[in-house]
């Protein structure tokens, strides 16, 4: 479903992403992990055709990012790390534009966005305008956002930075419940509890490049560590 | 719907929230024209009032003014003041001003007075005022008490009276005064209208982190960029209307009586107001897209608003013309952004504008707007402009221009696009006014020769070559085959007389300056053959390479594939047409435009260069050698009669068979190439 084809990205002599190349199939959540830095965002916005790849490709569900960018970005849910939200719209107005645009027919929209409210709890600040909106509140707004159409592969950058422990609980539902809907979800982090919980597979990325992939449990025996932190200190720590 | 219409809903919804826009919008206009203007009107009388309710104390000082003091003390606004030191009086405020009488002289000649008052000081002005007229009035006594004494006649010493009669309505006034502030309001409020919406719009989406969301909207960038601008474009346009609005409104409500005391009335036809409304469009049009384009390249509000400034700056410049007394509405003004419209804007005031320079005012504004929204257009979708950090990459400032230049121009190897050639133009355009006409009417045949050389040729070269274009496709370099050259020859034979026909047609509507081509004729006249040859150097080989080069070269290269070849053809011979047209030569247009599509269907067609160089020589040495003529030139020379008709026929039907032959050319040509292809 998600695929990375030797993709680089550079700036000038700085690769930023070294020939990244991993797979993603459907009903599969796969956690890109690495510390700040590594390429992981980078990463991330060359698959939703953000950034034009320097070498390589990435492709979602055989729609490659150079050739057919608006069929890539059908085809994706993306949550940036950054939680964009209008702060003068409401959630309800939020997800209807997103609907739109995403090409959600009217007569479904409505259905689309109160499945959706209902799902996330949104319901209590539906009215409210989202710059009043507590960090958890909008990162329920944010992740609806990016499922309002029903997306076969989601893309999620850092989906629970900021959170506690509630909020982020709600996250980890909505992956599995999603993961269990056969979506493809590739997600990018730097807590390696989530990874534990959440990932079927895991890469580790260091300086742009993919040093280790695999289970947790594999990645553990390999560096021969008795946690994912730790086998992760070892696999960044030879790098650098 | 479609995406462009969803952003602009969800823009105007949420711009319409903004406080800060509101405020600048609807607020600054409704509330603050009544009450700036009439706070303003009430002051100024009040002090008006103030300063005449109390009389100005004057000193008189200077030999035997017991006459003077006994004249200006019969009046009320004047308090007579013993001073010995006239300025030290003045300066220390003790007196409004003093009159200074000289000695006095011999009887029945004339005494000077000089009036001693502050310049700088209001009360002293009144002061003067007061005294010059008093002094004025006992001067005219004076001479008649003179007159009398001899038995003269009172008329004696003023032959004349003047007085004057202004012909002006009170409407007319208020249309003059209002001619000369409201333009300028009105770009400033059009302009201030988009400059936070479009910031917000821009910037503020980056600052926010939403901009990231909606790029992975399966929508191309294209669709909202115009959404947005479309937003604010409306924005400029209703704020500019308010103002408008609103202004007119605090005149003509009566709320505001300065008209009244001057018998002024500040009232616009409605047609004008109309008029002026539909074209705030294209300016708001213009503001909007150059803001958006130069907000999207900014990453915060503040960085945005630091790049706007200067723009802002700029602008009020050329907004400012209208209010300068002597600028007429020239067709070169009309086509200065900005300053056309606020010309046009001053003319509609105080009477009706010209038709000519009226259309190039508002049609080359949609043309500078269309070229800002392309320019906005290009700044949106590209990753440096959205993800302006740039990961954390630091470059220089000219390699991350010259970085842009070259993703702004494409891949190399390419053809330009139109937006390329258009801007190509316009620098080509706006230096071979400002500089090739100055030159050509300096320097005469060798400013000519410069003109072309360095301003056309020479550009069109650096384009391609520094553009990285793949110069034989841009430029059409493809030599031509022997056949083709004969049909163009054909071609242009039966289109030059059908230029002339269209030259006479035009005559009804655009009167022809005979003077000024008698003098062209001098100019082309050649007295031997070495003139002659020389003529044909400037005249017909240098404009058939230059503006080839430009016109057939850069232009129809970047604009042949955005269309049908008709098309293509028809906006090359508008532009080669508006391109020939200066301050007095109007009446070239339509037979050059005619020319240019000629040309540009005959390069099109043969994708070679040379076939248009060939007819344009052809074209201008023909007219080189009638000049150079006496016996041909009278012929041709029909001041304003129609031209031969017998010449119809025979240049239709040379027309028909190049255009035929030019076709046949090419096919063949194209099948002997598709032959050879597969023989190989």
């Amino acid at each position: 479903m998600i695929e990375f084809q030797a993709l680089t990205k550079a700036y000038g002599r700085l690769k930023a992403v070294d020939g990244l190349s991993l797979r993603v199939e459907p009903g599969e959540v796969y956690a890109l992990l690495g510390p700040n830095g590594a390429g992981k965002t980078t990463a991330l916005r060359c698959l939703a055709s953000l950034l034009t790849p320097t070498s390589g490709t990435a492709s979602v569900g055989g729609a490659a990012v150079y050739d057919d960018p608006l069929e890539v970005r059908r085809r994706i849910g993306f949550l940036s790390a950054s939680m964009g939200l209008y702060d003068r719209l409401t959630p309800v107005e939020l997800l209807s534009y997103f609907g739109r645009l995403h090409g959600v027919p009217d007569s479904d929209l409505e259905r689309r966005v109160t499945e959706l409210v209902r799902v996330f709890g949104i319901e209590e600040f539906s009215d409210q305008r989202c710059g009043t909106l507590s960090t958890g509140q909008r990162q329920r707004v944010s992740v609806a956002r990016a499922l309002v159409h029903d997306p076969p592969a989601l893309i999620l950058d850092e989906p629970t930075m900021g959170l506690d422990v509630l909020s982020g609980e709600v996250i980890y539902r909505f992956i599995e419940d999603e993961r269990a809907r056969g979506k493809a979800i590739l997600f990018s982090t730097h807590q390696m509890a989530e990874v534990e919980f959440l990932a079927d597979r895991v890469g580790v990325l260091s300086a742009g490049r993919l040093v280790a992939e695999g289970t947790s449990a594999s990645l553990m025996v390999q560096t021969g560590q008795s946690s994912l932190a730790r086998a992760f200190l070892a696999l960044v720590g030879e790098r650098t | 719907m479609t995406i462009a219409w969803v952003v602009f809903r969800k823009e105007l919804q949420e711009t319409l929230r903004d406080r800060r826009t509101l405020m600048m919008m609807v607020a600054v206009p409704v509330l603050l024209y009544p009450i700036l203007m009439i706070s303003a009107e009430q002051l100024t009388l009040m002090g008006l009032r103030q300063l005449e309710s109390e009389p100005s104390v004057v000193g008189v000082s200077g030999p035997a003014t017991d006459p003077a003091r006994e004249f200006l003390g019969g009046f009320e606004e004047v308090t007579l003041r013993e001073v010995s030191d006239a300025s030290g009086a003045v300066r220390s405020d003790s007196v409004d001003a003093v009159a200074l009488f000289a000695i006095s002289p011999v009887a029945d000649s004339t005494r000077t007075v000089t009036i001693v008052y502050d310049a700088a000081n209001e009360r002293s002005q009144r002061a003067r005022a007061l005294l010059a007229r008093a002094l004025g009035d006992w001067g005219d006594t004076l001479v008649a008490q003179r007159l009398s004494e001899r038995g003269l006649p009172s008329g004696l010493a003023q032959p004349l009276s003047v007085a004057d009669s202004s012909v002006a309505l009170a409407e007319e006034l208020g249309g003059y005064a209002l001619g000369r502030f409201l333009p300028l309001l009105l770009i400033l409020m059009t302009l201030l209208g988009t400059f936070y919406p479009a910031i917000d719009l821009a910037a503020g989406e980056k600052e926010r982190g939403t901009l990231e969301a909606l790029l992975t909207a399966p929508v191309p960038a294209q669709q909202i960029v115009v959404g947005k601008f479309l937003t604010v474009a409306l924005i400029g346009v209703i704020a500019a209307a308010l103002n408008l609005g609103s202004m007119l409104l605090t005149f003509q409500t009566g709320l505001f009586r300065f008209g009244d005391a001057f018998d002024i009335d500040f009232a616009l036809p409605l047609g004008a107001v109309a008029l002026i409304f539909v074209t705030l469009v294209p300016l708001a049009i213009l503001f909007g897209s150059l803001f958006l384009g130069v907000a999207l390249r900014s990453r915060s509000f503040k960085e945005a608003q630091n790049a706007l400034t200067p723009i802002y700056l700029a602008v009020i410049l050329p907004a400012l013309l209208p209010v300068f007394p002597g600028i007429e509405f020239t067709v070169a003004l009309a086509a200065v952004p900005v300053a056309g419209v606020g010309l046009f804007f001053r003319e509609l005031m105080t009477g009706g504008p010209a038709l000519l320079p009226s259309l190039v005012a508002v049609v080359t504004t949609l043309l500078w707007a269309w070229a800002a929204l392309a320019f906005a257009t290009v700044s949106f979708g590209r990753e440096q402009v959205l993800f302006g950090e740039g990961d954390g990459r630091v470059e220089s400032g000219s390699r991350e221009i010259r970085a842009q230049v070259r993703a702004w121009l494409g891949p190399r190897g390419s053809t330009p696009q139109p937006i390329h050639a258009l801007v190509f133009m316009l620098v080509v355009g706006a230096f071979f006014f400002y500089l090739g006409f100055p030159l050509q009417a300096r320097l005469g045949e060798t400013g000519l020769l410069l003109s072309e050389w360095m301003l056309l040729f020479t550009p069109a070269v650096l384009f391609v070559t520094l553009g990285g274009f793949n110069a034989r496709a841009t430029l059409s370099l493809r030599a031509p085959r022997s056949r083709q050259l004969g049909a163009a020859f054909l071609l242009i034979a039966g289109a030059m007389p059908l230029g002339w026909f269209l030259a006479w047609i035009q005559g009804f509507v655009i009167p022809v300056p005979w003077e000024l081509l008698e003098g062209l004729d001098e100019l082309l006249t050649a007295g031997s053959t070495p003139r002659l040859l020389w003529l044909l150097v400037i005249f017909a080989v240098t404009p058939a390479l230059c503006e080839e080069f430009v016109f057939r070269g850069v232009l129809l290269g970047g604009t042949r594939a955005s269309g049908s070849i008709m098309r293509a053809a028809l906006l090359n011979g508008l532009v080669f047409g508006v391109f020939h047209v200066s301050f007095e030569s109007v009446f070239r247009f339509l037979p050059t435009a005619w020319l240019g599509v000629v040309l540009a269907w005959a390069v099109l067609t043969t994708s070679s260069i040379w076939v248009g160089a060939l007819m344009h020589f052809v074209n201008n040495g023909v007219i080189v050698l009638i000049a150079s003529s006496p016996g041909l030139r009278a012929w041709f020379e029909s001041g304003g009669e129609a031209p031969p008709w017998l010449l119809l026929p025979p240049a239709i039907v040379s027309m028909i068979v190049g255009v035929r032959l030019l076709r046949v050319s090419v096919r063949s040509d194209d099948s002997e190439r598709s032959e050879g292809g597969a023989s190989e």
